[in-house]
């Protein structure tokens, strides 16, 4: 356990090298995490994981509850041990220089972890001077912080007076005090308002551009994910079924949607027939299926198709009640590759789980 | 020295690289500030974590009292003893609190686990063993505030009355203090154990409650040997508390006893390292 704090030059120089030689900031390669055993079931809760996050990324991992982020978020962290695969950050190690990398990280977890008993100010005090930075260069920080997220007027009140947003901007403000390379966020937005959760956006955006940090972030929003990230692996089951940005994503599943309703009169069923065939036959669509009120296309380029649809279905006559061009969402990603739709489960802030529970 | 150079604005400037400050004694004491500054803002706990073993020295004095000197003159002494019940108990009343104290260390461990702040400690680049520390220290400042006023609402009770020879003087009662002290962070390696294991208070509160009253009532914490039955002497051997009681006893009637006092030392020094290297392997296995 003992593994030495104080910075030492070698370590530096380690971190360095890395930094200039590679691109990639985080590698996982192979990661497995097997749960239970010794009488217990076993669980595999992440099941050959592999992927790696460049330097200055904003790297999002998404999946339902369950899926095993959590789990991958606290191996990377060194908060959890892995059962095998290797998993470096900056370079180095997990195993063997988890006190190297925990310097150079910050780690927000999915429940928030702030001491309602201690003030704000001094909450995110605490974590700095845990950091080993030196007293001024703390408080100096903490101010800053307490400023940028807005808690400077609660700053002096016990954190449990503060409101489920604020707790999660101190907690996300006690994973920033020693301005960390990396920034690591297990679904930071989780049992938060629609406003607060701007706001985090908002700020997370900000960490990114303007401090060139690192962020990997898991969620179970897919609208997060959209939003924030540029590259995202879905994961379910412990394995990651697709990886991409989340254009390239969209993209994969065949693109536009086209949606042609046929209008409902006694000849109904051989006018969608009819149109299913048009369909078929128009260059650019890759594929045609119908649905219980008309015909749905899938082509690359929606705007182009749609035109030559409607062009072709009123020179033949079908009678057309609606149109409409939809472009895939990170939802029909998910069902695309999991079989599944997604479903957001909030989870209760206080739920009992830690370690092996969590996954 | 790193830095990242060519982001003219910052939302936050960086000081990743930022010089060490502190050892591991600034972690060990920010963990124990942080765990006095709790319990200072808890004064309702404060209050009745020392009220109770008062409530006990009280009732258990006056109500054992008689049926004590009776049987000590009858007994043990044979002649009238020149001191009350209380000077008897009070040795068993401070190892009462320091046990009870102890029993409750494993609730913050449960409560940092449930609520993720100890995934703040085990982020953070410090020793492990430093929060343990930490808290330990702390639970052990905390054991010898309630040691130290429960004696000395005791001197106070010697103003009224009460006969409470202190033989040892202040000098024994810091000694008693500490024996308490050390005595409570032994006991706490229990409480953290199970804590630690079961991430459950309820559990926590029963392992360690239930082994409070046979710990104590099987020892020579509340009664002098001599008036124990046989099998709770035989029991009383093998018990730390009965060394610490023993120990404590003799500072306050008769004066010091070095045996004694190397005795408690040794059997707390046996018991901590056996309960607090379990708590420490449980501490250890967080996250594996």
């Amino acid at each position: 356990m003992p593994e030495a704090v104080s910075i030492r030059p070698d370590s530096q120089r380690q971190v360095r090298a890395a930094r200039s030689s590679k691109g990639s900031v985080i590698e996982v390669d192979h990661l497995v995490k097997v749960y239970g055993g010794r009488g217990q079931e076993e669980v595999k809760a992440v099941n050959d994981v592999s992927f790696s996050v460049g330097e200055g990324e904003f790297f999002g991992f998404l999946g339902p509850n369950g899926a095993g982020k959590t789990t991958v978020i606290k191996i990377i962290t060194t908060l959890l041990a892995k059962t095998s695969g290797t998993v470096r950050v900056a370079g180095l190690d997990v195993d063997r220089q988890g006190a190297d990398i925990r310097r150079i990280i910050g780690y927000t977890g999915q429940s928030i972890g702030v001491d309602g008993e201690l003030t704000g100010r001094e909450n995110l005090w605490l974590i700095g001077r845990l950091y080993h930075m030196p007293n001024a260069l703390v408080e100096e920080r903490v101010e800053e912080l307490l400023d940028v997220l807005q808690l400077k007027d609660a700053a002096n009140r016990r954190a449990y007076t503060y409101s489920g947003g604020m707790r999660r901007r101190l907690d996300l403000g006690a994973g920033l005090v020693h301005h960390p390379r990396i920034l690591f966020l297990d679904e930071p937005t989780t049992g938060l308002d629609p406003q607060t959760r701007a706001a985090v956006w908002e700020y997370l955006r900000r960490l990114h551009r303007e401090e060139n940090m690192t962020i990997f972030l898991t969620t179970q929003y897919m609208e997060e994910a959209d939003q924030l990230c540029q590259r995202i692996a879905i994961i379910d089951l412990g394995k990651i079924v697709a990886e991409g940005s989340p254009a390239e994503l969209k993209a994969a599943i065949g693109a536009d949607i086209i949606t042609v309703r046929i209008t409902r009169d006694e000849a109904f069923q051989q006018s969608r027939d009819r149109a299913l065939e048009i369909a078929r036959t128009i260059p650019g669509v890759s594929r045609a299926t119908i649905f219980d009120e008309g015909v749905s296309a899938y082509t690359a380029d929606g705007g182009a198709t749609l035109l030559e649809v409607l062009r072709r279905l009123d020179s033949e006559k079908v009678p057309v009640h609606q149109v409409a061009l939809a472009h895939p969402t990170l939802d029909e990603v998910f069902l695309q590759h999991t079989g599944r739709q997604m479903r957001v489960e909030e989870v209760k802030p206080m739920s009992r789980s830690f370690g092996r529970r969590r996954r | 020295m790193v830095t990242d150079v060519g982001h003219a604005q910052r939302v936050i400037r960086p000081t990743r690289d930022a010089e060490a400050s502190g050892g591991v004694f600034t972690e060990i004491g920010l963990v124990t500030w942080r765990s006095l500054v709790k319990l200072t803002r808890t004064p309702v706990l404060l209050f009745f974590s020392l009220f109770m073993p008062l409530i006990w020295l009280v009732m258990f004095s006056q109500t054992f009292g008689t049926v004590f000197s009776s049987a000590a003159s009858g007994g043990f002494s044979g002649t009238p003893l020149p001191y009350d019940y209380v000077a008897v108990l009070l040795p068993g009343i401070t190892v009462m609190t320091a046990i009870q104290s102890a029993s409750q260390s494993g609730f913050g461990m449960v409560a940092d686990l449930e609520s993720g702040f100890m995934d703040k400690f085990f982020v953070a680049p410090i020793h492990r063993g430093s929060v343990l520390a930490g808290k330990l220290l702390a639970d052990g400042l905390r054991m010898a505030a309630q040691a130290g006023i429960i004696l000395g609402i005791a001197a106070i009770l010697t103003l009224f009355g009460w006969r409470i020879p202190f033989a040892t003087g202040v000098v024994g009662a810091v000694l008693i203090t500490l024996l308490a002290a050390a005595f409570g962070v032994a006991f706490s390696g229990l409480s953290n154990t199970v804590a630690l294991r079961t991430k459950n208070t309820e559990s926590t509160m029963m392992v360690s409650f239930s082994l409070t009253f046979p710990l104590l009532f099987l020892s020579t914490a509340m009664l002098p040997k001599a008036l124990l039955p046989a099998w709770v002497q035989t029991f009383s051997t093998v018990n730390p508390v009965s060394y610490m009681a023993d120990a404590a006893r003799a500072l306050i009637l008769t004066g010091f006893d070095w045996t004694a006092i190397g005795n408690a030392f040794v059997a707390i020094a046996a018991f901590g390292i056996v309960l607090n290297g379990l708590a420490i392997m449980a501490f250890r296995a967080q996250g594996k």
